[in-house]
């Protein structure tokens, strides 16, 4: 285990991002895309940026972030101990090293020198004690609490040096650690008033707040103090709020905007075509799922879960939910998009067989249920109504229920039996697998409460080797697959468009993760002032 | 029109927000779902849910949320918003003026439209202009808001690509990116409006044009010009006046749609949202300003009318 | 009744109005049996299918025929509406007549009451109910019921005003008659006339208010073809097919320019010495 500890022990970019490798986390490019930073000229500096977001980004707290508009504002102003590159392997940002013990359950972070906050003030160890303690604090009500690793106690060595002691081993911590809440915050902001944060921002990242108008536009400008000298480019970034998709798009098309966090594909199909734009499309392990309450009946009966998958055909799912721009699922939440995603044929519609397995769990004559959706996003009920039809000749007779997301959050979300989820893709496998499957999972809405798939995530956790780490995940995959806790019918592809002279994004699979400290305005881009 | 009198209609404004408020409280009570839920999202935990109610003083007893709501929405402070943290009212307020903004500018349009469409439908009654006139009113009449915004919008925006489909911009920013912005849900919201007064103006045209002063106006050997312009004009949009107090109401509802469609900022779309993310304050406040800027409206409509109506018998 | 519905026939608005009605309500009656195609069959390669010999309206995101969709939809729409406008006629006249029954100062603390209640815009009072009821076409209808009780119970009470002056009721008054009898067997058949011309120009506004709850992801649920509800859903792909926006749109307009047009011959043909 010495070796291990060499081997992770990082300092600056480039040995991080070969110690990754070694941690089975090393950089992989989903469509041989360069890099975002290596780009053919130096970025041109200066420049205001417009990006469209597709709702409104209530909640800037940084601790409290819930969806994509709010963790990009968020990404803007703070910064956390590590984050993902394109291609979803970690690299230093507060942090500048970090290094495991031989157990994997003590990790050292060593913090860049200098650093500071918006307000001029230093940012040290015990800010980031502080954070992390605030964001495991259940009153915080941090959606990060259950997702930043078993993390049992935060201390810091001293200025520049923490230290995480954990529950269990964790190989994963570093990607752990680069998750959306887990962003370092001022700890006399935590100590005299944590709400503030709602309405104001003290933070360590690349642009600092200008003004927040949440249902309308946020402006922020460049931190003259970010650590990296060289970055952003951008004097200032302005992010408005289209709530219609179509308009969106005709935004970007007619130039009111220079780069949009996502569209449907109806509306990419429509800026493919369009002069002056870029389409943007990467593969993601973002994914729509049947989940079925495996403890009660006639779910409690593999037969019957293994019925339904076998009615669904997949390609076509991804064509009707995805317009054609998504991979089929294998009833695993691991696409090929991850890192362990382990190749296996699709499986195929089968009535026949789906209607024995029916006939052998005791429902020769078919079964009423009912799927409820919620109506956000609108692909969960498209889902719902195609699945319906497709499992109906094999006995399902599916009555659908689409609820407002509130109702559905409130009474539905993790109680219900029999209704449609929807996950952005993970940073890692263990990220996916125990945040919705394992027993003990923080959103475990299926109880499949399987001993064996819970102990091959626990032992791949205390893994370093890449073939070994592979090997778990296939076995759990494979479980997965056989028990189908869940169906998992297509994963989308995310889907952006950018003008031509934007440069230097790269639409992120994670769907989270924005790096727009690294985009930069061509010399084609309209001045703004 | 009596000093009496104006003190009435102000009694009733005052009762009318009264019995609104009692409603709006009421409902948001019932709503499913409370705001912590929405505000939480898929990370509610009970322990998580339970701060956050405190924070909102979400446990204490009805009468008492109710009574503290209404002192405090009488000094103007209508709370924080559960969803996003800032001030309810301020917000509210902002939305109202782009929401009058859009429906001042609707009705002006409407006028400019309505008023010589349904006087030149009385004039050539039966005739061809009249059976148009109709046609207009009855098609405007009988497609909904989010059928003509969104038909409008797949015309003008994404196949003409004349005007942009969605988006505010303030005419103090930028006068004629407003105006741009504003075409199409003014046009959305005046097309309604247009086919119910148009229709007004005609009938009431046609009453005054049969009645016996302007026959004897026209017996006097005025010139038919003078005749319409000066007399029957002005007797026929007095109950206009009435209908365009009525159809504020009406547009108040219709914003909602409008500025779903649009993405205007304004008070109808804050309230969708509210609703959708349960945000409590923000409903209350929407639903009580909005009412009251229709009762107000119908009592400005009202003293108008009184005016109006003195000048107009005595002229 | 058939003298009523021959004078309706030589309006043109009323002829107009009661042969689209006919078209409705074959639809609503016949639909499932009319319609081409199962309206819920997913035709995976027939995917926004254009306007044609094999889908005469075009198909869907999912390759659903369009017409039968809107054919059998008919039976999600129509019917919601008629029932919330019976419903609230029905509240509001019961309401309205026992106001003006009532006089004095009960007449002038429920039409003051009313009146605040109108002063929150229909659609947002529906929008209201709608979230606390929970979505649902029934809870729509019943939603849109509540709104429209208040304007007719106005419309009831100006008419009932008169009616109590007359004789009859004078008499019944007399008599000494329970209030309910006078006002249900006395009063409200006799206000009945201008109040079912009323409602009937509010169902097209109940078929609009319908649809846009339903536009607005309240009202109908998918996979129900209600056309509100197809329009929403139509709405994203408007670039890909236009038909399948455009074939419910002008199916609500179509429903709502009908009883428009009945309400007015219906108006006519009760007043004929009116000749506008």
């Amino acid at each position: 285990m010495s070796s291990v500890t060499r081997r992770l022990f990082l300092s600056g970019t480039a040995a991080g991002l070969g110690a990754l490798s070694a941690l089975g986390l090393g950089p992989f490019n989903l469509l041989g895309a360069s890099p975002a930073f290596a780009q053919q000229s130096a970025p041109r500096r200066g420049g205001v940026l417009r990006i469209s977001v597709d709702q409104a980004a209530s909640v800037i707290h940084p601790l409290r972030t819930r969806v994509n508009p709010e963790y990009l504002v968020a990404e803007l102003l703070y910064s956390g101990l590590t984050r993902l590159a394109a291609g979803m392997q970690v690299e230093p940002d507060l942090a500048e090293s970090w290094a495991p013990d031989q157990t994997l359950t003590e990790w050292t972070f060593v913090l860049r020198q200098g650093l500071t906050f918006h307000d001029g003030s230093p940012c040290t160890a015990a800010d980031v004690v502080a954070t992390f303690t605030a964001i495991l604090d259940p009153k915080t009500a941090s959606p990060g609490r259950t997702n930043v690793g078993p993390i049992k106690e935060v201390t810091a060595k001293d200025e520049r040096t923490v230290l995480f002691r954990l529950t269990s081993p964790y190989a994963d911590l570093p990607v752990a650690l680069a998750y959306t809440n887990a962003r370092i915050v001022p700890a006399k902001v935590i100590e005299t008033d944590l709400d503030s944060l709602s309405r104001s921002a003290v933070g360590t990242g690349p642009f600092k707040l200008v003004s927040f108008e949440p249902d309308r536009k946020i402006v922020v400008e460049r931190n003259p103090a970010y650590y990296d000298p060289a970055r952003p480019h951008l004097d200032r970034v302005e992010v408005l709020v289209y709530p219609d998709r179509t308009a969106e798009a005709s935004a970007l098309i007619s130039g009111d905007i220079d780069l949009m966090l996502g569209t449907a594909p109806g509306e990419y199909q429509r800026l493919e075509k369009a002069s002056g734009v870029k389409a943007l499309r990467v593969p993601s392990g973002q994914f729509l799922n049947v989940n079925m309450g495996c403890d009660q009946k006639p779910f409690s009966d593999p037969r019957v879960r293994k019925a339904l998958a076998l009615a669904i055909d997949r390609e076509a799912m991804v064509g009707f939910v995805a317009g054609g721009y998504g991979t089929p699922g294998n009833d695993t939440p691991i696409s090929p998009a991850y890192r362990f995603h382990r190749e296996q044929p699709l499986r195929k519609p089968d009535l026949v067989q789906a209607k024995k397995l029916l006939a052998e769990a005791g429902y020769p004559n078919g079964v009423d249920l009912t799927m409820i959706a919620s109506d956000k996003p609108g692909t969960r009920t498209e889902l719902a109504v195609a699945i319906r039809e497709m499992a109906k000749p094999a006995g399902f007779r599916i009555q659908v229920q689409t609820m407002p997301h509130a109702t559905y959050l409130d009474q539905v979300w993790k109680k219900g039996n029999f209704y449609v989820g929807f996950y952005n893709m993970q940073a890692t496998a263990d990220a996916v697998f125990s945040l919705l499957y394992t027993s003990d999972a923080a959103w475990n809405e299926t109880r499949w409460n399987n001993k064996d798939f819970d102990a091959l995530v626990a032992e791949a956790r205390t893994k370093t080797d890449e073939t070994e780490r592979a090997a778990l995940y296939a076995k759990a995959q494979q479980l997965m697959h056989d028990e189908v806790p869940s169906v998992i019918p297509v994963f989308f592809d995310l889907l952006a468009a950018r003008r031509d002279y934007v440069e230097g994004y790269e639409l992120h699979p994670r769907g989270s993760v924005f790096r727009l400290d690294f985009v930069s305005l061509g010399a084609a881009a309209p001045k703004r002032s | 029109m009596s000093a009496s009198w104006l003190l009435r209609r102000l009694a009733l404004i005052l009762y009318t927000v009264f019995i609104v408020s009692v409603l709006v409280f009421g409902i948001t009570q019932a709503l499913p779902a409370d705001a912590a839920v929405t505000l939480l999202g898929e990370n509610a935990t009970a322990e998580a849910l339970n701060a956050i109610r405190e924070r909102l003083g979400l446990g204490d007893p009805i009468w008492w949320q109710y009574l503290r709501w209404v002192g405090h929405a009488a000094t103007g402070d209508f709370g924080l918003s559960m969803r996003t943290g800032q001030p309810v009212g301020p917000e509210m307020l902002t939305a109202l003026g782009r929401s009058l903004l859009l429906a001042v500018a609707a009705i002006l349009v409407m006028l400019v439209i309505a008023v010589p469409l349904g006087m030149v439908a009385a004039v050539r009654q039966g005739k061809l202009a009249d059976m148009a006139t109709g046609l207009i009113s009855y098609l405007g009449v009988s497609f909904p808001e989010f059928v003509t915004a969104t038909l409008l919008a797949m015309l003008l925006a994404d196949t003409l690509q004349w005007l942009p489909a969605t988006g505010y911009v303030s005419p103090l920013e930028d006068f004629g990116g407003a105006v741009r912005h504003l075409a199409l849900p003014v046009l959305t919201a005046s097309l309604i409006l247009v086919a119910h007064v148009a229709r007004m103006v005609r009938s009431e045209t046609l009453d005054v044009l049969h009645s016996d002063y302007i026959r004897a106006a026209r017996l006097k050997g005025l010139p038919e010009r003078t005749v319409l312009v000066r007399h029957a004009l002005r007797n026929a949009l007095l109950p206009v006046v009435t209908i365009v107090a009525l159809d504020v109401g009406y547009l108040l509802g219709g914003i909602i749609v409008i500025e779903e469609i649009f993405a205007i900022p304004g008070i109808g779309r804050q309230l969708m949202v509210a609703v959708t993310a349960r945000d409590l304050p923000s409903i209350q406040a929407g639903a009580l300003i909005m009412s009251a800027t229709y009762a107000v409206a119908n009592t400005l409509a009202d003293v108008a009318y009184a005016v109006l109506d003195k000048r107009i018998r005595y002229d | 009744m058939t003298d009523l519905l021959r004078r309706l026939m030589r309006t043109p608005q009323g002829a107009i109005g009661l042969i689209l009605l006919a078209v409705l309500a074959a639809a609503c009656l016949f639909g499932p049996w009319l319609a081409p195609h199962d309206p819920e069959k997913m035709d995976f390669l027939g995917r926004f299918r254009p306007l044609g010999a094999q889908n005469w309206f075009g198909a869907d995101q999912f390759g659903r025929d369009v017409l039968s969709r809107l054919l059998v939809g008919a039976r999600s729409t129509l019917p919601m509406a008629l029932a919330a406008t019976l419903l609230g006629t029905v509240a509001g006249a019961v309401v309205g007549t026992a106001s003006a029954y009532l006089g004095g100062r009960w007449d002038e603390a429920i039409m003051r009451t009313i009146d605040a209640v109108m002063a929150v815009p229909g659609l947002l009072l529906a929008l209201l109910l709608v979230s606390t009821l929970g979505n649902g076409a029934g809870n729509a209808m019943i939603a849109i019921a509540v709104t429209f009780a208040p304007g007719m119970a106005r419309v009831t009470r100006a008419v009932a005003l008169t009616v109590r002056g007359q004789d009859y009721v004078k008499s019944a008054t007399v008599r000494g008659e329970r209030a309910s009898w006078i006002i249900f067997r006395e009063m409200l058949p006799n206000v009945m006339a201008p109040v079912v011309i009323e409602a009937t120009i509010r169902v097209s506004f109940a078929v609009m208010l319908f649809a846009t709850l339903s536009f607005l992801g309240l009202g109908a649920q998918p996979p129900a073809s209600e056309w509100g509800l197809m329009v929403a859903e139509a709405r994203q792909y408007v670039h890909q097919a236009p038909w399948i926006l455009i074939a419910p749109s002008l199916a609500i307009a179509m429903t709502a320019i009908a009883f428009n047009l009945l309400g007015d011959g219906l108006r006519d043909a009760m007043n004929p010495r009116d000749e506008r």
